[in-house]
């Protein structure tokens, strides 16, 4: 049995700004052991302890699906110590990585389903590896219609504009953009989430909701799907809680007696109705 | 008879031959207060003490200790995995709720699909001389927690204080060895077996204090919300000695310990605490506790809740270290005894201690 404390070494491959105030940027990382990739089986949802060594490790969701191959992706906003190290860094910088960790979102029990993502900010990330991964051709046929509802601040903080792109040209896929205030030259919507949740409408029927955003926007967006007559059973929320070793073991991620970083990041409402208020 | 005697006299022997093969740690007085050192002199050994201030986890789970260490070249990173885990570690005097909380940190620390490697392995590699506890501290109640002042189960060699001589017990595979090799010891006659027999009744029969914990666990189960909660957090401070004193408390934090001149460092993981506010402060500001009385109650409700849910058995060894240190007297006994009196308001009946 490995340590699990000891990271697994990538090299900065390429890095990406994703906003216009240029405080998010996505690290595409490479492994230096070839045998430690092959070995890296995620699935979309999961998150990893990555880590500048010197100056810390935090957790972050994996950005990229699995049907991309050769590296792995991380889009991290800067806003302490180590993510700011990480937006100092440089391509060829060595970034430790422990991981895939988390359940990830269920990929099997969404089989055959029509799934409604509902996304908020730069959180959108794993949302980001789930739609990659349904709408890859080896996957596409075992899912059903995917609706996007995918809100942001301002148009200047849109994430992954080039697959969002490419989305909206398919036909399998609905793509719903909004942003909190009205823009010159913004042309799709403009509201909350929730708001927009409840414009859209979207069935219930044969459906899961995949919900990840701000504390506010999830609870906000289950409300609006709870009146919309979905079931708490059919609506997963991706949580962040503080964490530190990703394995169980440090303690502060507990909400009662589960741990988001084991037993989540991904739970029902269902589940979390049955939890302390904690998160 | 199985049993053996170890004069106070020969303790200086028994040392001098398990100190080549082991780290020898034992009680010893540090700034006045009892604490496990590892010990170069058995001079430094103190037999005479109820219990030590800070417990015998912190030589398996330090305060401070790295994870690894790590070095720079040019732009490549080169990561020294610790070479002692393995190392013979031996604790000498450890009282039966210490001994207990090993097994209860090695089941928390092997638990799930990740073992933590830096514990489990020095686990494995210690033993443990447990003694029983003729006096039990006024604040102890290991009774209550399915322990016992004799109880022998969790060390591999058990002592009985009998005055001037301990009656040596081997209770593991690793003990029974380790008795083996000190040949040199007399053996028991049944006077010094009966004799411990007796004093581990005294012991059992000096407690004051005895729980229900079943009980407990069901009435916090389903008084999460209850406004007890704001009387039992009002008077803390904060100061986080009841979990830092804690043996079966296991949080900790990682931070990466940088020598920029050297190009080198270690990741590090330190003692934290569920009582301070920014053990769960999220980056973005947000908190899912940032009040003294979730933080109180999260403290409860994991050692009495939540570790029979995860576990089976409560996440408390009953040694009193929090009742003890508690520097305002929100001691646990009156925190068990409002948590009781719920029932007892609902039943009508008295039931706590």
């Amino acid at each position: 049995m490995p340590n699990p404390y000891i990271p697994m070494l990538t090299k900065v491959k390429s890095m990406v700004s994703e906003n216009e105030v240029n405080d998010i940027k996505t690290f595409e990382l490479e492994f230096i052991k070839e045998e430690e990739y092959k070995n890296f089986n995620y699935i979309p949802g999961q998150y990893a302890e990555i880590s500048i060594i010197g100056k810390g490790e935090c957790p972050i969701g994996i950005a990229s699906s699995p049907t991309e191959e050769g590296t792995i992706k991380f889009t991290i906003k800067k806003m302490g110590t180590v993510t700011s190290s990480f937006h100092n860094s440089d391509v060829g910088d060595t970034i430790g990585v422990r991981g895939p960790l988390g359940n990830g979102w269920p990929m099997e029990e969404l089989k055959g389903k029509n799934i409604v993502v509902i996304g908020g900010g730069f959180a959108f990330s794993t949302l980001r590896s789930l739609i990659l991964y349904v709408l890859d051709e080896k996957h596409r046929k075992d899912y059903g219609r995917v609706t996007v509802i995918y809100g942001n601040r301002n148009s200047g903080e849109v994430l992954y504009r080039d697959v969002l792109e490419e989305w909206e040209k398919r036909d399998d896929i609905d793509v719903v953009l909004t942003i909190d205030r009205e823009e010159d030259d913004w042309t799709r919507k403009v509201g909350f989430v929730a708001a927009i949740v409840k414009e859209v409408a979207p069935s219930s029927d044969n459906a899961v909701a995949v919900v990840c955003g701000p504390p506010i926007m999830i609870t906000t967006a289950q409300n609006e799907l709870e009146k919309l007559n979905w079931k708490a059973e059919q609506i997963l929320n991706s949580l962040e809680m503080r964490m530190k070793c990703g394995i169980g073991k440090c303690g502060r991620c507990n909400i009662g007696e589960k741990y988001v970083c084991i037993d989540g990041p991904v739970f029902s409402l269902a589940e979390l109705k049955q939890m302390p208020k904690e998160h | 008879m199985d049993e053996k005697i170890l004069l106070k006299d020969n303790i200086g022997k028994l040392y001098s031959e398990l100190e080549k093969e082991y780290k020898f740690y034992a009680p010893t007085k540090v700034k006045g207060n009892i604490a496990f050192s590892r010990i170069s002199n058995v001079e430094e050994i103190e037999l005479e003490f109820l219990n030590s201030k800070v417990p015998p986890k912190d030589v398996l789970f330090p305060q401070k200790e790295t994870i690894f260490e790590y070095k720079y070249e040019g732009k490549d990173v080169i990561i020294e995995e610790r070479k002692d885990l393995e190392d013979k570690l031996l604790i000498f005097g450890v009282r039966p709720c210490d001994a207990y909380s090993f097994k209860l940190l090695e089941d928390f620390f092997a638990f799930g699909d990740f073992q933590d490697e830096v514990f489990l392995k020095k686990r494995e590699s210690s033993t443990i001389i447990g003694i029983g506890c003729n006096n039990p501290r006024q604040s102890c109640f290991c009774t209550s927690v399915g322990g016992h002042p004799f109880q022998k189960e969790s060390t591999d060699v058990f002592l009985s204080d009998l005055g001037d001589k301990y009656l040596v017990e081997a209770v593991s595979e690793k003990g029974k060895n380790l008795v083996k090799k000190l040949s040199w010891l007399s053996d028991a006659k049944k006077a010094d077996i009966d004799k411990s027999k007796e004093l581990a009744k005294q012991a059992e029969d000096s407690f004051t204090t005895k729980f229900n914990f079943d009980l407990v666990t069901k009435v916090l189960d389903e008084n999460f919300e209850h406004p007890v909660w704001q009387e039992i957090s009002e008077s803390c401070i904060g100061c986080s000695s009841c979990t830092f004193l804690c043996p079966t408390c296991t949080c900790f934090d990682v931070i990466d310990e940088n020598d920029e001149y050297n190009n080198r460092g270690r990741r590090i993981r330190i003692w934290d605490t569920c009582q301070s506010c920014l053990y769960t402060l999220e980056t973005s500001g947000h908190n899912p506790r940032p009040e003294k009385i979730q933080r109180c109650r999260n403290r409860i409700m994991h050692k009495f809740s939540y570790y029979p849910s995860n576990y089976d058995c409560v996440g408390c060894v009953g040694c009193g270290r929090c009742i003890s240190a508690c520097p305002v007297n929100n001691e646990l006994r009156l925190i068990i005894d409002k948590i009781l009196e719920i029932e007892e308001k609902e039943k009508g009946e008295k039931i706590s201690a």
